[in-house]
């Protein structure tokens, strides 16, 4: 009888082995990528940052049809720009975001979220060189970033980066920063109350929101 | 049953999760470590990146047979073949440089590249516009730059002891024929192209690609906008006139229209000048340019304008000042430019364009009437694109047509008209040899048949550059070029042959985070120019040669200092030739030895200003005094100006602008002009070559209204 006792045992590996094909593709890509998005959040040195980038390429490569590793690929690339000190270098990590924001927007066009990323491609850019960029850098942000807030009025990312440029304009050109306070509130509003269905939704961008906020009451 | 529950289990682990460790290194072609690759098992999500000494090392528990990917900016990927069966793998990743833009050397003997949006550029857009004493000139900008020769009374480009119409302007590949408005005599001209229409330009000393023909001396390559991303409208209001223009935006289209009126007589009114206007210069402009993308790699641009200039003055004897006689000029210009481009697929695209140029000038001097009127027609194709990654092509066509006629209209005599046609066809092909991301090789040939003289001319140009450090390059530029001679020369004698120069061009170049340093020393050859067959202007051949030779620094920093930008140029040049009237070799009168140039930009945050201060100094110049025995020996004092400019934005989308030459007033002499005729002691008089006016003070105002109202009319200054 004992040796009975072992086909229950069996299905159940099997259902087990099964099952784990279903879905447990997808809770190993969601594994996978909450564990990098927090290296990718928490990252320091470009070495860092790439090691991150080049986890979320391989993910996305394997995967094929998710926009989130190619989104947080991006992401990498462009903190990468903001660490590197060499104009022209900084213009290649650009260039790197802007390739794998493209391939995130061919899985998943028109999102809110992915265009606020290229707004933030567009401004780094801008700071890169910004007396002669700016003039034309600064106005297709702004058009990108509007874009962004167009399709979805709740998303906080895509207000605290117009916030952020709002800001610089304003500043470079000694006029009141009162409109990109108020973006900046908007933006803080939305951090607050912002949820999404999924788990690997973007969360970055309140800091730079409250650090604004701060040069606001000020 | 203990036992068997044990023996299975350990089937399962075996078998379920066997591992494979994968390690291996990563080298570059010189076994350079290459840290930071991307090591992926393809399909899956294992893989690891490499750590500093190149080393990497996984484990993985798939199996069977996979494809080991490793790939990093700047290199090939690299693929193999891995058998994954538990027993460790390991690889050496030798890992094929990429040729790419951002590393890879560049051909630099004679050119200074300026554009928004190539990365190692020496100059930008902007920088043109807001260069202090140019009034946002290209030429008057492009004049700060070594290999040029500043000739003050002319305001054209002057190279390397070329004269002005060795220099020729192109935009969008396709040749103008007249690139500057006209000018009083001795008064300096601007060109006809503001610098905000361009995304890129391109100025060339010499050694430049076989796709440009007619030029003996420099090409001027203007790459225009692609279309505009927002609707605006744009008022100028200006000390000498105003100007408006709207452009309007559509996804992946817009059109831009511009008018412009000058009138400069106001402002004579209150500054005295050394001209004698009967009617100082008016002109109206009118310009317009349309943009279409087509399909997803295509597009379409069209850009047209239209002058209509007019003004007299009364020429005053060099023996009798109250002997004097009305000249009065009206000109016409309609330039018209289409340009298409195309990808044909990721490697390979083809552009190409047509483009219309007629341009009267109707001349009254005294009772006299000249009419002078060209008209020119230039078609080109070009494919571009790359045969390997270290190979890449450029192949084209073209034909330039034009006519001139002028017609003499004689108060006291005959009339007489003298004409002539020429049709050039031509065709080039340019490699670029890459060896390593070090060293390149460009070779190309430019063949052109010329039906004036019904002649076919193969002119060779190669060019070599490579790279010494990461920030540093030397290149080498040899080329032939011909020219048609002057229309007031062909239209003597319409079989004359081209003018033809040769150059050799040394060049060391070091760019390192917005420090510039270069060194350029070159030679060149004149054969073939035209020349009086002895001393008649009315017989005219091809027996004139000459040379010109010189060394040129440069040195641009926008860094050291805060808010500061500034760069320095120094020209030295010995050149000389007979041509012409010449009885002998002698230095032309537009060349100068030493030309230095001093532009510095200084932004200043707390009155939201640029402030810009250009110094140029360019030493004597000779000139030709009859009583003299020795041609062109006469020598002119030096030259120097110093002019400053202030861009003030007060609101993102208003500018005032005002700009001064020459602050210190000083009275730079050009030149000497000598009558025709001696006087009752034998002597020919002569008298001085000014400045119309010690000093040109300009003031403006620019607004623009947007629905953005953060943006503004700096970079159209």
């Amino acid at each position: 009888m004992k040796t009975l006792n072992i086909i229950p045992f069996l299905i159940a590996v099997v259902i087990v082995s099964v099952s784990n094909l279903v879905f447990a593709n997808d809770s190993k890509y969601m594994e996978a990528m909450q564990k990098n998005i927090h290296s990718v959040y928490t990252a320091q040195s470009i070495a860092d940052l790439q090691t991150a980038v080049n986890t979320f390429e391989r993910i996305g490569a394997a995967e094929k049809t998710k926009w989130e590793p190619f989104y947080y690929a991006s992401f990498g690339y462009i903190m990468m720009s903001t660490k590197e000190k060499e104009a022209a270098k900084k213009d290649a990590y650009l260039d790197l975001a802007t390739t794998s924001l493209n391939k995130a927007k061919e899985i998943l066009p028109n999102d809110s979220e992915i265009i606020a990323m290229e707004g933030f491609i567009n401004m780094i850019r801008v700071s890169v060189d910004p007396a002669s960029r700016g003039p034309q850098y600064a106005a297709l942000t702004m058009q990108t970033l509007n874009k962004a807030i167009a399709i979805d009025g709740n998303n906080p990312r895509a207000l605290a980066l117009l916030a952020q440029m709002q800001l610089g304009i304003a500043q470079f050109s000694g006029l009141s920063t009162a409109e990109a306070c108020a973006t900046t509130d908007r933006s803080l509003e939305k951090f607050a109350t912002f949820k999404s269905d999924n788990p690997l939704a973007p969360q970055w961008g309140q800091q730079m929101a409250e650090g604004m906020k701060s040069k606001c009451q000020k | 049953m203990k036992l068997f529950y044990s023996a299975f289990l350990a089937c399962i682990l075996v078998t379920g999760y066997s591992q494979t460790r994968i390690s291996g290194k990563i080298t570059d072609e010189r076994g350079v470590a290459v840290p930071l690759a991307n090591i992926v098992l393809v399909d899956t999500y294992d893989g690891t990146t490499s750590d500093t000494e190149g080393n990497f090392e996984f484990t993985t528990t798939e199996t069977g047979t996979k494809i080991l990917l490793v790939k990093f900016i700047g290199y090939k990927d690299f693929q193999r073949e891995v058998v994954l069966e538990g027993k460790p793998v390991n690889i050496a990743v030798p890992l094929e440089e990429m040729i790419n833009e951002l590393e890879a050397v560049m051909i630099t003997a004679g050119a200074f590249a300026a554009s928004d949006e190539s990365r190692r550029t020496v100059f930008k857009a902007l920088d043109i516009a807001t260069t202090a004493g140019a009034t946002a000139d290209i030429a008057g900008a492009l004049n700060t730059l070594p290999g040029t020769q500043k000739v003050g009374e002319s305001g054209r480009l002057f190279v390397r002891g070329g004269d002005s119409n060795e220099a020729k302007t192109f935009i969008d590949g396709m040749i103008v024929l007249d690139a500057y408005s006209p000018s009083a005599p001795n008064t300096p001209s601007r060109g006809r192209f503001l610098p905000f229409m361009f995304k890129g330009t391109s100025f060339s000393t010499g050694g430049y690609s076989a796709e440009y023909g007619q030029a003996l001396s420099s090409a001027l390559v203007l790459d225009s906008k692609d279309q505009s991303e927002m609707t605006r409208t744009d008022i100028g209001i200006l000390s000498v006139g105003g100007d408006v223009a709207h452009t309007q935006a559509w996804s992946g289209g817009s059109i831009i229209g511009k008018i412009q009126y000058t009138n400069i007589r106001p402002y004579f009114g209150l500054i005295n000048q050394e001209v004698d206007w009967e009617k100082a210069p008016v002109s109206l402009e009118g310009s317009s340019a349309f943009r279409q993308q087509i399909g997803k790699d295509g597009m379409l641009k069209v850009y047209g304008n239209f002058n209509h200039t007019n003004y007299s003055l009364y020429q005053h004897s060099i023996d009798d000042y109250n002997s004097k006689f009305l000249y009065e000029l009206t000109n016409n210009y309609r330039y018209l430019n289409g340009f298409y481009k195309q990808s044909l697929n990721d490697k390979w695209m083809v552009r190409g364009g047509v483009s219309y140029t007629y341009q009267q000038n109707d001349a009254f001097a005294d009772h006299d009437n000249i009419v002078e009127t060209e008209k020119g027609i230039h078609a080109k194709t070009v494919f571009e694109g790359s045969l390997s990654d270290k190979v890449e092509l450029k192949t084209g066509v073209e034909v330039l047509q034009r006519s001139y006629d002028q017609e003499y209209i004689i108060s006291d005599g005959d009339d007489y008209a003298r004409s002539f046609d020429e049709t050039i066809a031509g065709g080039f092909a340019e490699a670029d040899l890459y060896t390593s991301n070090k060293f390149v090789t460009r070779a190309g040939a430019r063949l052109e048949y010329n039906d004036l003289m019904n002649q076919f001319s193969v002119d060779p140009r190669i060019s070599l550059a490579y790279k010494t450090g990461t920030y540093s390059q030397v290149s080498f530029a040899y080329g032939k070029f011909r020219q048609t001679a002057k229309n007031e020369l062909v239209r003597i004698n319409p079989t004359l042959d081209p003018e033809k120069a040769e150059h050799f061009i040394l060049n060391y170049q070091r760019i390192e985070n917005n420090r510039t340093f270069r060194v350029e020393t070159y030679y060149k050859k004149y054969s073939d120019l035209v020349k009086y067959e002895n001393g008649n202007a009315a017989a005219v051949n091809n027996a004139g040669s000459g040379y010109a030779k010189g060394i040129e620094l440069f040195w641009r920093d926008n860094r050291s200092l805060r808010n500061t930008d500034y760069w320095i140029s120094y020209s030295f040049l010995d050149t000389k030739r007979n041509y012409l009237n010449y009885p002998y070799r002698s230095t032309p009168t537009f060349a100068s030895k030493h030309n230095f140039s001093v532009v510095y930009k200084y932004f200043v945050q707390s009155i939201k200003s640029q402030l810009g201060f250009t110094y140029s100094y360019t030493s004597g110049r000779p000139y030709n005094n009859p009583n003299a025995d020795k041609f062109n020996g006469g020598k002119t004092p030096a030259y120097s100006d110093l002019s400053f400019n202030w861009s003030y934005l007060p609101k993102p989308y208003l500018i005032v602008y005002l700009s001064c030459t020459n602050l210190l007033g000083r009275d730079n002499i050009f030149g000497y002009e000598y009558s025709t005729q001696q006087n009752a002691e034998g002597i020919y008089n002569g008298r001085p070559i000014r400045q119309a006016a010690p000093r040109f003070l300009f003031v403006g105002i620019f607004i623009t209204l947007s629905k953005d109202k953060s943006v503004n009319q700096l970079p159209s200054l």
